[in-house]
């Protein structure tokens, strides 16, 4: 209570943003799909550690818990849903990082928050579409391997992005 | 983090539309990578001005060096005692062509030490970020206020050549003293035609000469009585002390007076007589740094505050140590014209030790003050004024009684 009294209201409705995002993402499936209870529970309070302490590991469990949970209820189709939830786990990430530029109690600056606005906003487009691009393949015939293709495929540009700034951080 | 999970998981569970839930957190973690840093940024925090007087500000402000990649810097100052910040929280952030700035404004006399700083620099996209990083607090003389005290008054005893004040000797100074009969030797742009004419006789016109005198003012800092809450705040007998002798400095160096500064306890201070700008500002740099403490034993009882004839001394005192009590007696028997301003605030209680009866303590205090009550009754009786600080005009109605007094003959004790 006592660090919410000392809140700005700036601050404030960035952590209920970071609080609510998630749990709206998760519901965001179709109805049928819907989480059970002890999953929203689990959501919730990891949310509420998260908006109490947005640079904890808290944070990266609350928001995939959520990935997890799609993964479970969508594992065939590209449900419509999938955008919406995208774009809140998105509000939730740039609301804690507007949280974690300093020390409890810190102003958020008007510029830094116009900016990651148009930040969330241009990167939030991807959401669309790639949901465009999954909705345009989704039901066609799968070439045998594509899945391990492409996990292979994101392993190595994984190591290879590794690499580059590993070779970077050893230049003077 | 997210994103990476997300494509794993996508590509594992055959969900594409948890690569739609990643596809954003993947973005992000590309521009974080595509802004890390080259360069190893540096800063420091630098004070606009490091001589202040109370009330007066300073902003206070980073110096960023490397800072091409670094987009946002928060900064946050630890609160120190007699120092306020503006934002009060001592948090500062902004982006990097408008670094944050902090508003300083120290509300006590002293030198100061601001609170230590913690900065926290974050580059592009929020991918990276170095700190916090320390920054010692940086010092700052804080010079007591002056501005409350101004003088109508000669100072009773004026020695030197030049100045302001009337001189009890007649010379040539501007303001009309006499009209005599012509003497050899005076100047003759001197004689008064008019009267010389209606009585058929040379007469010239006399003036006292105008000389500066050689004030010495006596802080007492064998302790500390009242508390302390700055500026607009209670102020203890320590700041009315200082701040009342820095007023009576300032008056009487802009009047061309000579003006030395003795300090009675703590690490002790001692500045010779001068007079300029120069002086008073060292004066007022001495008084800044007055700290409460007591004599060496050795010193107590030998105590002089080496005033030389002629000039009048200031002492700003409570008057409850016995070493300045003894020291201002002497001093008023050697025929000098001693003012003694009390600087005990109304009220002032001590601070009770535990483990002492409250009441004991109280009863103590009451006692030593009807002993004090009777030192300045003494002091008094010897002819030495005791008055209250009260500000501007505080010492006129002394300094003008002293000045009448200076031309009646005294005994002196030698």
């Amino acid at each position: 209570m006592k660090l919410l009294s000392r809140e700005t209201p700036a601050r404030f409705v960035l952590r209920g943003v970071v609080l609510v995002a998630p749990v709206l993402a998760m519901l965001a499936a179709r109805p049928d799909d819907g989480p059970s209870g002890w999953f929203l529970a689990l959501t919730v309070v990891l949310s509420i550690g998260f908006a109490a302490m947005p640079e904890s590991a808290l944070g990266t469990m609350c928001l995939g818990l959520v990935v997890f949970w799609w993964m479970l209820a969508a594992d065939d189709g590209v449900p419509v849903g999938a955008v919406p939830a995208a774009l809140l786990l998105l509000a939730a990430h740039v609301a804690s990082v507007l949280l974690s530029y300093g020390p409890a109690r810190l102003p958020v600056g008007v510029e830094l928050l116009r900016r990651w606005l148009r930040r969330a906003a241009g990167v939030g487009v991807a959401a669309p579409l790639v949901w465009l691009v999954a909705l345009a393949v989704d039901g066609r015939p799968e070439p045998p391997g594509i899945w391990v293709s492409g996990l292979v495929c994101a392993v190595v540009v994984c190591i290879v992005a590794a690499v580059a700034v590993t070779v970077r951080e050893e230049q003077p | 983090m997210v994103g990476a999970l997300a494509v794993v998981t996508s590509v594992i569970g055959a969900a594409p539309a948890v690569m739609v839930l990643g596809a954003p957190f993947v973005v992000l973690a590309c521009f974080g990578l595509l802004h890390r840093p080259d360069s190893s940024p540096s800063v420091r925090a630098m004070l606009d001005h490091r001589w202040l007087h109370e009330g007066q500000g300073t902003t206070s402000r980073l110096v960023l060096d490397e800072d091409d990649d670094v987009e946002h810097v928060a900064r946050l100052m630890a609160p120190t005692p007699y120092i306020a910040l503006h934002p009060p929280t001592g948090l500062a952030a902004g982006l990097t062509h408008a670094p944050p700035t902090i508003e300083i404004g120290p509300r006590r006399w002293g030198r100061r030490a601001l609170g230590e700083e913690q900065v926290c620099l974050t580059a592009p996209w929020a991918g990276y970020r170095w700190g916090p990083v320390r920054l010692p607090g940086e010092t700052l003389r804080v010079l007591p206020q002056t501005r409350r005290f101004d003088s109508r008054a000669d100072t009773p005893r004026p020695v030197g050549l030049v100045g302001v004040n009337r001189s009890p000797r007649l010379g040539a100074g501007v303001e009309f003293a006499d009209i005599r009969p012509f003497r050899p030797g005076d100047r003759l742009r001197r004689i008064s035609w008019r009267v010389s004419v209606r009585s058929r006789e040379l007469h010239v016109t006399t003036s006292p000469a105008e000389e500066d005198s050689g004030v010495l003012l006596v802080v007492d800092a064998l302790g500390d009585h009242g508390s302390s809450d700055g500026l607009d705040g209670t102020a203890s007998s320590l700041d009315q002390g200082v701040r009342a002798a820095a007023a009576v400095a300032e008056h009487h160096i802009r009047t061309g007076d000579r003006v030395g500064l003795r300090v009675v306890g703590g690490d002790g201070g001692l500045l010779g007589y001068g007079a300029g700008t120069r002086h008073l500002r060292c004066l007022l740099d001495v008084l800044a740094g007055v700290r409460a403490g007591e004599l060496p034993r050795g010193v107590v009882d030998r105590l002089q505050l080496r005033v030389t004839g002629g000039s009048v001394v200031f002492v700003f005192s409570p008057m409850l140590g016995q070493a300045i009590v003894t020291a201002t007696a002497s001093l008023v028997q050697r025929g000098l014209p001693v003012v003694v301003v009390d600087t005990l605030p109304p009220g002032v209680s001590p601070m009770v030790p535990d483990g002492v009866d409250p009441r004991l303590a109280e009863l103590a205090w009451r006692m030593r003050k009807l002993e004090r009550d009777q030192v300045l009754a003494g002091l008094a009786a010897l002819g030495c004024p005791v008055i209250a600080w009260r500000g501007a005009g505080t010492l006129d109605d002394v300094l003008r009684r002293l000045s009448r007094r200076r031309g009646v003959p005294q005994v002196v004790a030698r």
